[in-house]
């Protein structure tokens, strides 16, 4: 079977179509609303507010002392944490269900399907872009500033790959399975507790009652991306090799699942949907 | 491709097929069907997978091609699948098997409001269309004036397009297919939604198109278009194709079948259920006259001879009465009345004025009235029986038999057909407009008709009348 009809397409051609996608989610997502853009930061915050409450004022959860010798600060620990899982979140939860209410679109013309995907992630990036810049700027205001910092930007590629593959499968295999959006949103519940964000790894213990915690969160790879980070704003000391490599087979993983399911089920969408 | 004149190729005869711009070879496309669709993990595992393979064959085994610069159109009964084949050309499906090749920039308008998002404005959906179509951003924005003014919607360009009526989808989305510059232009049956003026719009653009050089493949139910705009046809039946050629012969050859299937099937009614009916034509049309003589029957015999349901436009056609007379009579006159189905009285034939009288005895008989050519338009007509003699009406019945008439090809408006020929008388030539014209209508193709052209819906050869 050959078919031409549908040219040669490569992420970078679509750059136009995904842009415009990610600019339909920005325009859609705070329309009619009378704070607008300021909810992507008023969202944000709120949840720091009231898990610094939950955790440091009445659980006394001890955060690890800055990179700059200072002592902790729950909310700032918290805060790094926190930028990388709502961009996860955020990702997976509208992502997933981009081709969804693409759907109309694919059924009478043909684009790759990974187009309103990716501009849904895109849309998500912009909108925490102004939480990390908020991050930053106290972190520089506190004096914990390093040149680990550039680490960030290495980082945010692999990490920006990782959700990227993750979020296309899961959104290729809603259309077939439509339970699986809701199955996610419990298994990100999950996630959220099994991923260092209100607590570092050191804080678990190694066993309890003969499951071995520590172990299982260590292999959740969001352990990995949420730790590298706060390793380079927080701790201010750079990830290990180990970690790198850790990270970029993680990123392996998801962008090879995605284009598995890309290839298997993601060419004939139009007629799922 | 530059030079408009070489483009318009005559026909699709085998002879100038020379570059083939869509390429279709042995393509079959099956759908999952819809009722056994597993959507959800429930299903799956309270009914399990062995069900699910449920096919639906919608295209078998088709193959064709379309030159350069010709314009074709896709016919076929609801079902068979017309739009499934133009979704394979758009690239929108993929076939199970088979090839599909096209070269050049593919535009598709498949349904109404294609590649519309709801939500969006109509500007904000020309942005996203055009990036669908590969247009960057500067090129859109060059291109959205025009856009903006062939759609002709006022205001409602930033009116969400959820908001449009359907006209207004087809005239942003034909306005966004068209002005891209498409090499390939794609179009189902939907120009049909767009009012009068906006439907002359279309098709002068389609022509403009033409001359350009852009390949056409469109689907249409009308087929005095088809036979007007294409070159060639495509006629599918049930997914397989049945016949390919120039538009002209293909249209004839389905409207035929089409006539034979009915026909067909309404004897089979009619042998069916015979007593019901004319039990039914006694009773309830409006029935008048003293009732020495009674009109039975009415039987329409075609050209073969034959008692038919349907009668052709153009053919030989036989209208025979049958009445029953309690005694003989003299001076009788039979009349027939021919009504549309809006009460307009279109011919009231008799056997009066002149002619030798038709003697009648007492039992039953039957009489003829023959026409050489039907003259009728295709339609359905009421027929009203009489039977008279001076002032005295024996018998009448106000439309009591149905009588379905059917054209062989093509539609001329009206409700009667005029046969004639045409002949160019003498005329002015004007040397170098003829020049052009020549170049465009290439000699041979439609000899004659195109004097009765102008009573289809669309000025379509003014640019060089
Ligand atoms: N997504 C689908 N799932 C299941 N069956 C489908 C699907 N799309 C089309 N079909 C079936 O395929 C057949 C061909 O459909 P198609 O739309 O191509 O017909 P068509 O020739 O365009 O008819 P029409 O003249 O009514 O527009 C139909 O029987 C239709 O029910
Ligand atoms: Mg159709």
């Amino acid at each position: 079977m050959t078919t031409t009809v549908r040219g040669q397409s490569t992420i970078w051609s679509m750059r136009g179509l995904i842009w415009n996608f990610a600019r339909r989610d920005l325009k859609s997502r705070f329309k009619g609303t009378a704070l607008g853009w300021a909810w992507s930061l008023v969202v944000p915050l709120s949840t720091l507010l009231i898990y610094t409450i939950v955790f440091a004022v009445i659980f006394r959860i001890e955060p690890p002392p800055l990179g700059n010798g200072r002592p902790g600060n729950f909310t700032l620990f918290l805060f790094a944490g926190l930028v990388v899982w709502t961009v996860f979140a955020n990702g997976i939860n509208t992502g997933i269900l981009s081709l969804l209410t693409t759907g109309g679109l694919l059924k009478k013309v043909y684009f790759p399907s990974y187009a309103p995907v990716l501009g849904s992630v895109i849309a998500v990036l912009a909108q925490s872009a102004i939480e990390v810049g908020v991050l930053l700027a106290i972190m520089v205001v506190l004096g914990n500033t390093s040149w680990t910092y550039l680490l960030v930007l290495p980082w945010a590629v692999l990490f920006v790959c990782f959700l990227s593959g993750l979020v296309h499968a899961l959104a290729v295999l809603n259309v077939v399975f439509r339970d699986l959006s809701h199955i996610i949103s419990v298994v990100l519940q999950l996630l959220f507790y099994l991923t260092p964000i209100i607590y570092s790894l050191s804080f678990i213990p190694e066993a309890w009652q003969g499951i071995p915690l520590r172990r299982i969160i260590g292999a959740n790879p969001l352990t990995e991306f949420v730790t590298a980070f706060r390793n380079c704003v927080y701790d201010l000391t750079p990830p290990g090799f180990a970690t790198w490599i850790a990270l970029a087979a993680w990123t392996a993983v998801a962008v090879g699942f995605g284009v598995l399911v890309h290839r298997k089920l993601g060419l004939d969408l139009g007629e799922r949907l | 491709m530059s030079d408009p004149g070489l483009s318009f190729t005559p026909s699709a005869s085998e002879a100038l097929v020379e570059e083939p711009s869509i390429t279709v070879r042995n393509v079959s496309k099956a759908f999952r069907m819809h009722t056994e669709r597993r959507d959800s993990l429930k299903e799956r595992f309270i009914r399990g997978r062995s069900r699910g393979h449920h096919t639906f064959q919608a295209l078998d085994g088709v193959s064709f091609t379309i030159p350069r610069g010709q314009t074709y159109a896709l016919i076929g009964h609801n079902g068979s699948g017309k739009s499934t084949m133009l979704k394979l050309l758009a690239g929108v499906l993929r076939p199970d098997s088979g090839d599909v090749i096209a070269d050049g920039r593919i535009s598709a308008l498949l349904e109404l409001g294609a590649g519309f998002h709801g939500e969006l404005t109509g500007r904000e959906n020309i942005y996203l269309n055009a990036a669908i179509l590969g247009l960057t951003r500067r090129e859109t924005e060059q291109a959205i004036d025009r856009i903006i003014d062939f759609a002709d919607i006022g205001e409602f360009i930033d009116a969400p397009v959820k908001t449009y009526s359907s006209g207004m989808y087809l005239r942003l989305g034909f306005a966004i297919a068209v002005t891209v510059d498409p090499q390939i232009l794609i179009i189902d049956e939907i120009i049909a939604v767009g009012d009068e003026q906006f439907q002359r719009k279309c098709f002068d653009y389609l022509h403009s198109l033409r001359r350009k050089g852009t390949t056409i493949v469109l689907v249409s139910h009308a087929l005095g278009i088809v036979e007007e705009m294409c070159e060639g046809a495509i006629w599918l039946d049930h997914g397989r194709m049945r016949k390919v050629g120039p538009a002209r012969e293909i249209v004839r050859l389905y409207l035929d079948e089409v006539n034979a299937t009915e026909i067909k099937l309404a004897s089979e009614a009619a042998g069916a259920d015979a007593p019901d009916a004319t039990e039914e034509a006694d009773a309830s049309p409006a029935r008048g006259g003293s009732g020495e003589v009674r009109v039975t029957d009415l039987e329409f015999v075609s050209a073969a001879g034959v008692v038919a349901p349907v009668l052709l436009t153009g053919e030989r056609a036989t209208f025979r009465l049958h009445y029953e007379a309690r005694k003989p009579l003299e001076d009788v006159v039979f009349g027939l009345g021919f009504f549309t189905e809006t009460g307009i009285n279109v011919a009231g034939p008799n056997s009066g004025s002149g002619l030798p009288p038709v003697p009648v005895l007492a039992g039953r008989g039957t009489v003829d009235f023959q026409v050489e050519r039907l003259t009728l338009s295709p339609g359905s007509y009421g027929v009203s029986t009489a039977v008279v003699s001076h002032s005295h009406t024996f018998d009448y019945i106000d439309r009591g038999f149905q009588l379905a008439v059917r054209g062989s090809a093509g539609g001329e408006p009206g409700l009667a057909r005029m046969f004639g020929g045409w002949s160019a008388g003498p005329a002015t030539v004007q040397p170098e407009s003829s020049e052009t014209s020549r170049s465009l209508d290439p000699p041979g193709q439609q000899p004659i008709r195109r004097p009765s052209e102008p009573a289809t819906p669309h000025p379509t050869e003014t640019a060089h009348a």
